[in-house]
């Protein structure tokens, strides 16, 4: 613990780029939660010394209970702030649950890139989920709330240029609404609804195993991320609308969903999340999800009592999904203008031809491909997800990721996850047209923009229950698809080296 | 012709249906999961001050105080900030009403008690009204800091009317084997905490749990006495465990022939203890009835009125169905399909009990502190 933070605090010292004030700030920032992480466990151990060892035998016998109070088993709970004084079971006698986490991390490029150097950035989510049986007496309701702080600055944006930017988490500075809705369980759970302000990157082309990852793509997948007006309703926005969802099967999961079209088509941008945008028309997205070798509740086994036969398994859980989305807006062609010239022609108008709606189609898979048996938690995971949009009216034509997560990799390091991915998008046929005009029009060097592609090597560390320090590095090729380099247009972008930690804790 | 066919064919239905009688009886698989289909939540468990975790979980066999026959009895074995070993909590739930009372919250400094309070899947209520329960305490929520605990008796009313603590008495852990005979009753408890310390590290597996056979005389309108202790059983494998507090034999049942089944966890099988009311002598871990197979570190165990033995896994949401006179198993049923747990359901069923109406049974789940029935 003391040679990372050395590590850390190092890596701090040595950026040139930052001010000391800066520096002292991110220090502070940085370290106050690690620092006082570790008291905690300093203060459980110095606590525990003080006690009989109840590794003697029998010496139980004389152990007296002490008070427990606030910051008893503060190490060892699923919490730092456990009861928060009274706070928490307050709150749950109305079924109120009450979720505070913070994720920081400190990220910086060594090589490549636009400008070299580390900087911070971090989100604060706070959530409050009720359950209106115990509230309200209102069986199957469930109504959430919750809220944004980020802060820090954008790596991707300083110094990188990438288009499958570097942290998931990394975005404009400020507090923001995010989630805001009700859902409602029905005909004994074969059905939920949900109604109000949603992130549907919580729920639409998910992967189990991609979370592990810190690159923004990992996440809420390039596609429509830029396809999409605003990203879509996806972290740090959301949009009104309506989700449903049903399990005509115990295998099968369909959701589908309506949402307002462009979270930032509201006077002032929608900045603090309370714009609630009814504009920029509609998004529909379906999903079917289909489950392999999951059990499900009431699955009955027969016991097979010959033995010489040897024990049965099931074969190892995954999950496929199948999904698209349909836009109902105009979209511009990244080519061409109303007047048939090429956008990049001198003589254009500047006014993009329109096309009515857009749309994509993806697929994702997750599967454990070994576990060392079936009651262990180790285990070797791959997934994957692509998906495709037409390159006449989008920046990204395809986007992919995928790769193996593998879960326990260390003896005696049961809730740690190691993780290697790789992802690549390609640029649009209408864009890399684009790019051949501007070359011509322009009489000198212009590259075409075509693909970009990372690899992500990571290591999540289970400190405690609720204490995580992950590791990261990350490798662009062919940044922006290939785009020059503001700072010498003659040359590309070079090829981007980023190591960073990251740190998640749950209050 | 035709009249003599219209003769025949309900002759023939009936010959055919008397013939088939027997042939559908013996497809008709025995036990009591083949019909088991629906899994209903009852209740979320967190009582008012917030205690987590619902373990024991019993059937109140009489009306007492403000408890009513038939009602569902559980302890909390954490405390509202989730440290296992701190929950003080008894809880009333009527499945008429839906309705929580708090019947006893206890000091988790109880006098008396080794360690203090931490209430485990140890719990009786008697057709006397008082109510039996096992405290595995902690004071960080981890074995390093457990005590040995203590049995506590309280009235209906959760007044603590005498705490029951020994040598023979160190964690008193899986769910309680009860013979009542109103003034007279006979417990059995697992200790599953003799010598276990930190889990740090890779705890060792400690082969001293025990089987105590606690005889009680019970005078009307008197706290029941304790006439005898005896190690009926001995020798089960017990470790700390950073997640589940520690692992030990937690299920225990009588059946017919005065036999006593106790589920081994680190054994990973079913051990039948016999004489299990008059032995005076330890019988080791007794004979295995079954082992492995659907089991997977076995927990809670019931007996159903067919007299099979149902039992919960640890490390998935299964609960099995066993023969204990044939030892075989025959099925095993998802109860708890969270995939929030890898496997699914993995270290939540630590308690289970069957209805009074022989038919079904309620479970605890105790990840997300709420009661099912299933049925």
């Amino acid at each position: 613990m003391r040679n990372i933070l050395y590590n850390v605090f190092r890596d701090v010292l040595m950026n040139k780029k930052q001010n000391s004030r800066q520096r002292n700030l991110t220090l502070l920032r940085l370290t106050c939660a690690v620092l006082a992480a570790t008291s905690f466990q300093a203060r459980a151990e110095a606590i525990d010394d003080a006690r009989t060892d109840a590794t003697k035998p029998e010496a139980d016998q004389s152990i007296a209970a002490t008070t427990v109070g606030q910051w008893t088993g503060a190490w060892t709970r699923g919490t730092l702030l456990g009861d928060m004084g009274g706070l928490r079971s307050g709150l749950a006698q109305y079924g109120i649950n009450l979720g505070l986490t913070e994720t920081s991390e400190y990220l910086g490029n060594v090589s490549g890139g636009t400008d070299k150097g580390f900087v911070y950035d971090g989100l604060t989510t706070l959530t409050l989920t009720m359950d209106t049986s115990k509230a309200l007496g209102l069986q199957g309701g469930t109504f959430n709330v919750s809220a944004i702080n980020i802060h820090g600055r954008n790596l991707s944006e300083l110094n990188l240029s990438n288009l499958q930017t570097a942290s998931g988490i990394e975005s404009d500075s400020g507090t923001r609404l995010w989630e805001l809705w009700y859902q409602q369980s029905l005909a004994d759970n074969k059905y939920d609804v949900k109604v109000g302000q949603q992130s549907i990157d919580q729920e639409f082309m998910t992967s189990t195993y991609s979370g592990l990852f810190v690159n923004t793509m990992m996440g809420w997948p390039a596609v429509p991320s830029y396809d999409l007006p605003s990203g879509g309703p996806a972290y740090p926005m959301s949009a009104l609308g309506v989700r449903l969802r049903a399990h005509p099967t115990d295998a099968i999961t369909v959701l589908a969903g309506a949402f307002a079209g462009d979270p930032t088509a509201v006077n002032g941008g929608n900045h603090n999340g309370t714009g609630f945008s009814l504009h920029g028309g509609t998004l529909w997205i379906a999903e079917v999800q289909y489950a392999v070798n999951q059990p499900a509740l009431g699955q009955l086994e027969t016991a097979n009592n010959n033995p010489d036969e040897p024990p049965h398994h099931s074969g190892l859980p995954g999950t496929y999904k199948l999904g698209m989305w349909y836009h109902t807006a105009s979209f511009d062609d990244q080519r061409n203008g109303t007047d048939g010239l090429s956008l990049a022609d001198p003589n254009s108008n500047g006014s993009p031809q329109q096309h009515k709606g857009n749309y994509s189609i993806y697929a994702v898979a997750d599967q454990l491909v070994w576990e060392r048996d079936p009651d262990s938690a180790q285990g070797l995971a791959v997934f994957g997800r692509a998906m495709g949009a037409p390159g006449d009216r989008n920046e990204l034509s395809f986007s992919f990721n995928g790769g193996l997560s593998l879960k326990n990799p260390l003896p005696g390091r049961d809730n740690d996850t190691a993780g290697l991915g790789v992802g690549y998008v390609r640029v649009g046929s209408g864009d890399q047209g684009l790019d051949r005009d501007t070359a011509n029009f322009s009489g000198t060097w212009y590259p075409v923009r075509s693909g970009e592609t990372f690899v992500e090597a990571t290591y999540q560390a289970q400190v405690n229950p609720w204490w995580q320090i992950q590791a990261d590095v990350q490798y662009v090729a062919n940044v922006g698809g290939g785009i020059p380099n503001p700072n010498d247009t003659t040359q590309k972008i070079g090829n981007e080296l980023i190591l960073g930690v990251r740190t998640n804790i749950t209050f | 012709m035709a009249l003599s066919l219209f003769k025949l064919l309900p002759l023939s239905l009936v010959a055919g249906a008397l013939l088939a009688g027997p042939v559908l009886a013996e497809d008709v698989a025995p036990g009591l999961l083949p019909g088991i289909h629906k899994h209903v939540l009852q209740t979320s468990t967190v009582p008012d001050n917030g205690d987590q975790n619902p373990y024991a979980l019993i059937i109140a066999p009489v009306s007492a105080g403000p408890i009513q026959q038939g009602d569902v009895l559980y302890d909390n074995f954490n405390n509202a900030a989730n440290l296992q070993g701190t929950g003080t909590t008894i809880v009333d739930f009527n499945p008429t009403s839906k309705k929580l009372t708090t019947i006893a919250n206890l000091s988790h400094e109880l006098p008396g008690c080794p360690g203090g309070v931490g209430l485990s899947t140890a719990m009786t209520m008697l057709k006397s009204g008082w109510i039996i329960v096992g405290s595995t305490p902690s004071n960080d929520g981890t074995t390093r800091t457990k005590g040995a605990g203590c049995l506590i008796v309280l009235n209906p009313q959760g007044k603590v009317a005498k705490v029951l603590a020994d040598a023979n008495i160190n964690d008193p852990w899986g769910n309680m084997a009860v013979k009542d005979d109103g003034d007279k009753a006979t417990l059995y408890v697992s200790m599953a905490g003799f010598g276990v310390g930190s889990p740090d590290g890779e705890p060792p597996v400690f082969n001293q749990s025990t089987i105590l056979r606690i005889n009680l005389d019970i005078p009307e309108g008197k706290v029941p006495e304790v006439t005898s202790e005896t190690v009926v059983a001995g020798g089960f494998g017990e470790q700390a465990d950073k997640s589940v507090f520690l692992v030990g034999p937690t299920g225990l049942a009588l059946g017919e022939g005065d036999k006593l089944y106790a589920s081994d966890a680190l054994g990973n099988r079913i051990s039948e203890i016999r004489d299990a009311s008059t032995r005076t002598t330890s019988a080791g871990v007794g004979r295995t009835v079954t082992k492995d197979g659907l089991l997977s570190r076995p927990l809670a165990m019931v007996m159903t009125a067919e007299g099979h033995l149902l039992v919960t896994n640890g490390l998935n949401g299964k609960v099995v169905e066993v023969d204990p006179v044939s030892g075989k198993q025959l099925y095993a049923q998802w109860i708890d399909a969270d995939k929030a747990q890898v496997p699914p359901g993995n270290g939540d069923l630590f308690g289970i009990v069957m209805h009074p109406n022989g038919k079904s049974f309620y479970y605890v789940e105790d990840d997300v502190n709420t009661i099912v029935l299933a049925q």
